[in-house]
């Protein structure tokens, strides 16, 4: 079941910097919402702060009305999925025991697990034959989505990823990228994707945040923000729109 | 060549020795890594407390081996007191206790480090999954950190393990059964078999333990169970082995515990330990031999009744034991002992040996008749044309300065020998005078003529059988070896252990002597 998040004035700083600073915020269940601004902006943080590796200084998080705080965090962290930013494999666990970790800590039983592992490597279309590697032998790509089935394995109504197509070539950036868009529908997922490239959140998402400086300055839809940038965005706009017209006129 | 016979003693001897080399080594190793599993985990994240600790660590690797042993002893002792006045049981200070504490410190360094190696070697990415999927610190470490780490950790236990083998040579020094026992012994007596066995038996035991973790260490890193899992037998085999010679070697309850003869690390020493344990076993006692202390532990190991009884010198007990340093007239020397070392230290004299083993200076023979010296006083009339052989130590000795003092000698040459080199430089004709122990082997079998001090500027270094606070009725069984040895006897029956050619055990030489006494 999808997930509703609110975010109420949310502050945190580190070392006496500001890193979010007042953020307010709902997003209702279903979305498939980018994150995005420059480094340092902040968004990891917000990430972090939605599953609690980090908790704000001040503010609150709802988690379908129930505050986050509340649940510990280990427990809270099993029922949302987490994609960590260079997807984090164990190396010394075979894929099939990646995938089903978080099943396993939750004391699902062996068969349990092994039916589970070859059902998520169908969903992010790999073999099946692919449980018994061992993550050492995969492509980068390949890493990527077993990453994208541990994160789904325990199905669950919230899923974050955390720059999940950094150091992809781009067509494997493509192809993941479609392949979260499906799972999203699929899975009745709500997902908040932290990206740097704003071409990815454009063409990906149903909403975009943007942040600069740890303040939220842009919430809207793609097409409203291409329509009327705010000043913040228009450079983050400015490069993928100058490739992409560099392009079309190489096609021409 | 090397006669069988001293194969067959040295080869004699590995077994024991082995199994206490190996148990003391194991007992560090593991209380090290009692240790360092907290202090890792403790760490871990903190990386000024890391930096400190492993620090720390290394400054304690930075002492030599054979002084942290030394230092442990009188630690020890000092505890002992304490814990006599507070809990009214004192723990032992010498043998298997300082020697495990001292390793174990040795062993913490590569053990620390690899742990913390090991745990930083985990990248920041998986670490953030572990945390992120739901796992608790626990979890995270237990099922991710410790086992990507495993190789580094083992690498250091790895390293640990040979270091303390081959540091546990040195326990030997602080009354530590060890293979050390056939080095020190060996090179002492230049028994070159037992040296030999000694050494390629720890080295033995240092490459198969480093082979056995070698397996483990690969074996976990190629998550091949089986292979690690061999090498962890192989382990635990070798502890079980020691475990069994222990529990064989134990002595029977009953038994009243053996009266212990010390023996400082030379082949004088040996002689007299053996000579002293056949007579005590001639009267019906049980008697432990317990060879190789260090100078400086001997002592304070017969005070604190490590060992029951061993012969020192009256030279090195007025300093060390009374602390003085002054020099008295050799009669008044072993008057004053007499009375204080009691008084002071609970330690009887049991008998003066009646010989002296003190620094001297010696010439050929046939030089000093021809010059006419037989004294240090004819010597200083013409010792600015000839040239003085010293042992490594004697220049920066109170000794050599006192010479100078008394009898204002100035050579045309200094030179410093190891004790083999310095004879031949003598008998070579490279220098004139040389310095000499007088119960030394060598005057008698090279014909040198040992410089008679008339000024009294050399303190005296009368050999004197101590009896402990422990066994006092040993003074009783022991006092008929007042002034029976002869120094010409003790020359002689120190060559025979101490010649390359025709050698004699220390028991065999001590067999002699104790007929050369009963002779006269």
């Amino acid at each position: 079941m999808a997930v509703t998040l609110e975010y109420e004035r949310i502050n945190i700083s580190r070392g006496g910097r500001p890193v979010l600073v007042d953020i307010d915020l709902v997003l209702p269940a279903g979305g498939l919402v980018a994150l995005t601004g420059a480094s340092g902006a902040g968004k990891t943080t917000l990430l972090r702060i939605t599953n609690r590796l980090l908790a704000p200084d001040s503010g609150r998080l709802l988690i379908d009305g129930a505050d986050a705080a509340n649940e510990p965090g280990p427990q809270l962290r099993r029922r949302i999925g987490y994609a960590a930013q260079g997807v984090g494999l164990f190396p010394h666990w075979t894929v099939g025991d990646n995938i089903a970790a978080v099943p396993w800590l939750n004391g699902m039983e062996r068969q349990g697990r092994d039916r589970l592992v070859l059902e998520m490597l169908d969903l992010v279309e790999l073999p099946q034959s692919f449980a018994s590697r061992m993550p050492a032998a995969l492509s980068g790509g390949q890493a990527s989505r077993v990453g994208l089935a541990r994160a789904l394995a325990a199905r669950p109504g919230l899923l974050l990823l955390d720059e999940p197509f950094a150091a992809l070539d781009p067509e494997t950036r493509n192809e993941l990228a479609d392949r979260i868009e499906a799972l999203h529908k699929a899975q009745g997922l709500t997902t908040l994707l932290v990206t740097h490239d704003l071409a990815d959140a454009l063409t990906r998402a149903t909403r975009i945040l943007v942040l600069d400086g740890g303040r939220l300055v842009a919430d809207a839809t793609p097409a409203a923000l291409v329509a009327d940038p705010h000043p913040a965005v228009q450079a983050l706009i400015a490069s993928p729109l100058d490739q992409a017209r560099r392009l079309v006129r190489l096609t021409e | 060549m090397i006669a069988n016979a001293a194969w067959d003693r040295a080869i004699g001897m590995l077994p024991d020795r082995m199994a206490a080399h190996l148990g003391v080594s194991a007992a560090a190793v593991g209380l090290a890594l009692l240790i360092a599993v907290p202090v890792v985990l403790v760490m871990a994240g903190r990386p000024r407390l890391r930096a400190a600790v492993l620090t720390a660590a290394g400054v304690v690797q930075t002492v030599p081996a054979l002084a942290l042993l030394a230092l442990f002893y009188p630690l020890l002792l000092a505890l002992s007191a304490l814990t006599e006045r507070l809990a009214g049981f004192g723990v032992p200070a010498l043998g298997f206790l300082p020697s495990m504490l001292a390793l174990t410190l040795y062993a913490l360094l590569p053990l620390l480090r690899g742990g913390a190696d090991g745990l930083a070697s985990v990248p920041p990415a998986t670490l953030d999954a572990a945390d992120g999927i739901g796992m608790t610190r626990g979890q995270r470490l237990l099922h991710v950190e410790l086992p990507m780490a495993a190789p580094i950790i083992i690498g250091g236990l790895r390293t640990a393990a040979v270091w303390t083998i081959g540091a546990a040579t040195l326990a030997t020094t602080v009354g530590q059964k060890s293979l050390g026992d056939l080095i020190f012994a060996g090179l002492q007596l230049e028994d070159w078999a037992l040296v030999v066995t000694g050494c390629l038996a720890a080295a033995a035991l240092a490459i198969i333990t480093d082979m056995a973790l070698w397996r483990v260490e690969t074996g976990i890193a190629a998550r091949k169970w089986r292979k690690a899992g061999l090498g962890g037998a192989l382990l635990a085999a070798m502890v079980a082995a020691v475990l069994a010679l222990w529990w064989n070697a134990r002595p029977p309850e009953t038994a009243e515990r053996p009266v212990v003869v010390g023996a400082k690390s030379f082949g004088e020493q040996y002689i007299l330990a053996e000579l002293i344990a056949s007579r005590l076993r001639e009267q019906g006692l049980a008697v432990t031999v317990r060879s190789g202390l260090g100078s400086a532990v001997a002592f304070r190991a017969l005070t604190a009744g490590d060992i029951d009884l061993y012969v020192d010198y009256s030279g090195t007990l007025w300093s060390n034991a009374l602390g003085r340093t002054d020099v008295a007239p050799r009669a008044s020397m072993i008057a004053t002992l007499r009375t204080e070392l009691p008084r002071r230290h609970k330690v009887q004299v049991a008998a003066v040996l009646g010989f002296e083993n003190a620094y001297a200076l010696a010439m050929q023979r046939t030089d000093a008749e021809r010059l006419g010296i037989a004294s240090l006083a004819d010597l200083a009339r013409q010792s600015d044309r000839l040239r003085l052989a010293t042992d490594t130590e004697f220049q920066s000795r109170e000794e050599w300065a006192a010479l100078q003092r008394a009898y204002g000698l100035r050579f045309a040459r200094l030179t410093a020998y190891t004790p083999t080199l310095m004879v031949r430089a003598l008998i070579g004709g490279e220098a004139d005078v040389m310095t000499a122990f007088s119960s030394d082997g060598r005057i008698a079998a090279d014909d040198l003529t040992l410089l008679t001090d008339p000024a009294g500027a050399l303190p005296s270094y009368d050999a004197m059988l101590l009896i402990g606070p422990t066994r006092p009725d040993l003074a009783r069984r022991l006092q008929a070896l007042e002034g029976r040895i002869a120094v010409e006897a003790m020359r002689q029956a120190n060559w025979q252990v101490d010649r390359a050619t025709d050698k004699r055990t220390p028991e065999q030489a001590a067999r002699w002597l104790a007929g050369r006494i009963a002779e006269k």
